[in-house]
This record gives structure tokens, C-alpha cells and sequence, in this order.
């Protein structure tokens, strides 16, 4: 064969494999890879018809950089604790107070009669004006306090570490706990897989603890007798999904439920006898698939949500 | 001084320079790992679940493997890394499973308690629990390398298509960084 033919051939092969190379090269680049074969999806659950959402977005108040807890309403002003503080806000945002905490705290709860804030095993007693009255007792290492109700002389806290709800008279002492409803077949107790447990007294003096791992919501005597509950379990937006939904609640002054879930955030209300009412706030309008926002309800039914990944908290009204 | 005398001096020091280097990163790593061996680990938490960890892996079978953190799970009956999402029932009917592979099974404790385990012969580390787990669960399903598979590759495959950075080389007293043990390093957050 001639020379040159062999040499072009030769050329040819060489371009050839280089070009192969450069293209696999280039195809190697994280970027250039094909998409997750294996992605796990909810996108489908995410979008939510336009008619349920009754809600608007009024206000938003931001707070920078800092480790936001809880928020509660009453007397017509918002008590935010975050590291290591309480924060007293007026209805617009305003800042009126702040006050020291001794550690981080979990939760707060507030009424006319003070503020009560959650740590991880006690509850602190505060005044409206955020002075500390009295620390309670503690109450044991495998105690997790998640979140507090107020309602008379009582305060109910949800032990999420022990899976309890305790009674309190609102001078600190301990009058009595209960672990939820068990001798039924479909009825296990609390079942907390992960520090959520949610309880409150809505405006007809009901205690309410939501039961995250069936998705339930249990309605108890003071005494700790199971009275009634309802479940749903669904990805769906008339549902509750995952492990521990809802992680967070709160009533409306009509005795229905304001909740909010993570996984796929989302705030929702539901009637009290469990049927869905209306969406606050869709999936989409939250960052981040985890933390569900802490909420709180003023008496004419603004629902403040406390979301911690803006950092800020979201005031939502009804449409007019 | 002349020109081929500063030649000479400048190349030793180059030399004295590149030595003393040398010594001190073996000093350095003979510190950080006794033994002086390094072995690639997944960072439970910078993974972000892509499932490249399944795709880029030079075994057939990757050497990643989803674990499960025993200690931090609550073992319930709603198990986001077990069922698929808005399963209709939640047993344990195929149908239902959330695994590609069927690697993960479920045992009943008691009402409505489940312990759920992997079987490593068949996950191929997609992460496609661990991202369910996350997301909806407790996440104590992460990925980790298991040594008994892994070649320890001079440059891991996964490591160099991983998008988070979650891979690097861990001294092998510390080879595995499980969940519960392993925490995430704090952030400190100025007030």
C-alpha cells in the first residue's frame, strides 16, 4: 500500500481517538451526566389547585441570622424565643422586648396570665413584660418538651422524649401525664418517631395532641380520656404524610386545625372533624423540605407562621 | 555571586525546600491517622442523595450501601424510605416498596412497630430510600462505602462525580461515619 495512504490512515485513527477522548471527557463532567435514574420524586404532590389556597400572604417580618424556636400569640402581641431569647413583637413587627434565656428553648405558649416557655426537660414561667417568675422542676433526662397549651389553670406540655402529656397547675406543680389511648386495636399511644408532638386547647376549652406517627388528631379530657380523633394518611393535599406529620398546629378561634408538615411543607386548615378546609400555604411558597414552620393564631384568625429556613415570621389572612 | 553559582545555590534550595515538605505531610498524616492509611467515606451529611453513588462506582455492583442508623429510627409503620409515595396500602406487597432493588426489608416487632434491615447483596446505593428517609422520616437511612467492597481507588470514581463534595479519604481508625455517632459538625451562629 502506498506510504501516504498508510500515513493518512494512521492521521485519520489518531483524530479519530482523540476526538473520542475529548468526548468522553467532556461527558464526564459532573454536569454533562445524565439525570438521577433514580430520583425520588413528589413533584406530583406539590402542586395544589389554586381554589383551595384562601390565604394571602399580608406581612412578613425577618429577624437576620439568628436560631429561631417558637412563636406564640396573645394579648394582642407575638412572643418569638429563639437562642438564647424572648422576643416581645407587636402585631407589625415592632420589637417591644427582649429578654435572656438561660439555655435554648423548645417552645413557648402564652396567655393573659404569662408566658411559659418549654427548654428540653423544664418549663420557665415569665410575665407578660418577659421577667422570669419561676423555673419549674425538672423533669429527667429522656424528657423533650415540644410544645406547650395554655388554658385557665392548667398548662399542658407534650413530652415527645417520653411520649407523654402533662398537666400542670400554672403555679408549677405537676397534677398529672397520660401516654394516649391503647387498648384499642387501632390505637397505639403516641407513636413519636422524631421530636414532634404537637398539643392545643382551642377556644372551647378542647384539648387536642396531634399523634404524629399515625397521623391522628386525639381529643382528651383534662384528665387525660380519650373523647374522639380522626386520621388521614395521604401524600395528598387532604392528608398527612411521612413519619411525623403534622409537625406543628395550632387552632383557629372556630375550633378548627391550622397545620404544618415537613417533608413537603405545606400549611393547611382542617375542620375539626378532620376534612380539609383550605390551604394556607402551598409547597412551593417554602424553601428547603424539612422544617416545618411553628404557628400561631391571633383571635381574629391571622395565622402566623414562624418559617425557620427565612428566617422571618409570615402573617397569612384570609382573601378578602 | 555569579550566574552559575546562584543556578546552584537556587537549585538546592528548591531541593531543601521540596524536602522538607515532604516530611512534614508524612509527619502531618502520621498524626492524623496512626496507622497512616486512608480509605474513601461518604459525609452522611453533605450527600445529597443524586444516585450517582449507584451509576459511577467501577464495581458492577457499587460498594456504596444505604445503612441504617438503629439508634436514631423510630421504626414506625409509615416508613418514608420504605414506601413509595402515596402508597395505597402500607404492607409489604412489591407494589409498595420504595426500593428499585427490593434491598430493603422489614421485620414486625410489635404494633405498629417494624425493625427495618438492608440486604447488601442487593442495594446498589441509589440513595432513593435514604432521600425518602431524609425528607419524610427521621433520616437514619444514609449511604455509606463499605471497605470489605471497595477497591480504594487512588481516585474514586464517585468521589470525582460526586456534586456535594460528600466523598474524601477518612484515616481508617474513623472508616465508617454512621449517623447518631457521626453528628454534623456545629455552625457556630453569630447572634
Amino acid at each position: 500500500m502506498n506510504r501516504k495512504v498508510i500515513i493518512s490512515i494512521l492521521i485519520l485513527l489518531a483524530a479519530v481517538i482523540v476526538a473520542l477522548v475529548v468526548i468522553d471527557v467532556m461527558n464526564s463532567r459532573p454536569d454533562k451526566r445524565p439525570d438521577n435514574p433514580y430520583e425520588y420524586s413528589v413533584d406530583q404532590f406539590k402542586s395544589v389547585d389554586s381554589t383551595l389556597i384562601k390565604y394571602e400572604e399580608t406581612l412578613d417580618f425577618t429577624f437576620g441570622d439568628l436560631v429561631l424556636r417558637g412563636i406564640a400569640f396573645a394579648n394582642d402581641r407575638l412572643y418569638l424565643v429563639e437562642d438564647n431569647f424572648l422576643v416581645i413583637f407587636s402585631t407589625e413587627g415592632k420589637k417591644l422586648a427582649k429578654s435572656p434565656l438561660p439555655e435554648s428553648p423548645s417552645c413557648v405558649a402564652a396567655s393573659s396570665n404569662g408566658i411559659y416557655i418549654g427548654f428540653t426537660n423544664h418549663i420557665a414561667q415569665y410575665n407578660l413584660d418577659g421577667l422570669l417568675i419561676k423555673s419549674w422542676e425538672p423533669l429527667g433526662d429522656s424528657t423533650v418538651l415540644t410544645s406547650l397549651a395554655t388554658q385557665d389553670c392548667f398548662v399542658f406540655a407534650a413530652d415527645a422524649g417520653k411520649r407523654r402529656v402533662l398537666k400542670y397547675m400554672t403555679n408549677g406543680e405537676l397534677a398529672g401525664s397520660f401516654t394516649g389511648k391503647r387498648d384499642s386495636a387501632d390505637l397505639h399511644g403516641f407513636i413519636i418517631p422524631s421530636p414532634y408532638f404537637e398539643l392545643a386547647v382551642n377556644s372551647f376549652g378542647e384539648l387536642w395532641v396531634v399523634n404524629p406517627g399515625q397521623h391522628a388528631f386525639e381529643n382528651y379530657t383534662f384528665d387525660g380520656e380519650l373523647r374522639g380523633f380522626w386520621e388521614k394518611t395521604a401524600m395528598t393535599i387532604e392528608g398527612f404524610s411521612g413519619c411525623c406529620n403534622p409537625a406543628q398546629m395550632a387552632v383557629l378561634p372556630d375550633g378548627s386545625f391550622v397545620t404544618a408538615e415537613k417533608g413537603m411543607v405545606r400549611i393547611k386548615v382542617h375542620k375539626a372533624s378532620g376534612e380539609l378546609l383550605s390551604v394556607v400555604a402551598p409547597p412551593e411558597a417554602f424553601e428547603g423540605e424539612t422544617h416545618a414552620p411553628d404557628l400561631a393564631v391571633s383571635p381574629s384568625g391571622d395565622i402566623y407562621a414562624l418559617d425557620f429556613e427565612r428566617k422571618m415570621i409570615r402573617v397569612f389572612q384570609l382573601k378578602k | 555571586m555569579d550566574r552559575k553559582k546562584f543556578i546552584n545555590n537556587s537549585g538546592r534550595l528548591v531541593l531543601l525546600g521540596g524536602l522538607a515538605y515532604l516530611t512534614g505531610s508524612i509527619i502531618y498524616q502520621r498524626k492524623v491517622s496512626a496507622s497512616g492509611k486512608y480509605v474513601w467515606q461518604i459525609d452522611p451529611f453533605k450527600c445529597t442523595q443524586c444516585g450517582r453513588c449507584a451509576t459511577e462506582c467501577v464495581k458492577d455492583l457499587s460498594a456504596v450501601k444505604c445503612v441504617h442508623a438503629y439508634s436514631l429510627c423510630g421504626y414506625c409503620d409509615l416508613c418514608g424510605g420504605y414506601f413509595k409515595p402515596n402508597t395505597h396500602k402500607l404492607n409489604t406487597g412489591a407494589e409498595s416498596q420504595l426500593c428499585p432493588t427490593g434491598a430493603l426489608n422489614r421485620k414486625f416487632v410489635e404494633e405498629p412497630f417494624f425493625e427495618y434491615t438492608i440486604d447488601e447483596k442487593l442495594c446498589n446505593g441509589c440513595a432513593k430510600c435514604v432521600k425518602g428517609c431524609g425528607s419524610f422520616g427521621n433520616g437514619s437511612l444514609h449511604l455509606q462505602i463499605r471497605h470489605d467492597l471497595c477497591q480504594n481507588c487512588n481516585e474514586c470514581s464517585i468521589s470525582r462525580m460526586c456534586p456535594s463534595n460528600a466523598i474524601s479519604r477518612v484515616p481508617i481508625e474513623t472508616a465508617y461515619l454512621i449517623k447518631g455517632d457521626f453528628k454534623k459538625p456545629a455552625v457556630s451562629t453569630p447572634k
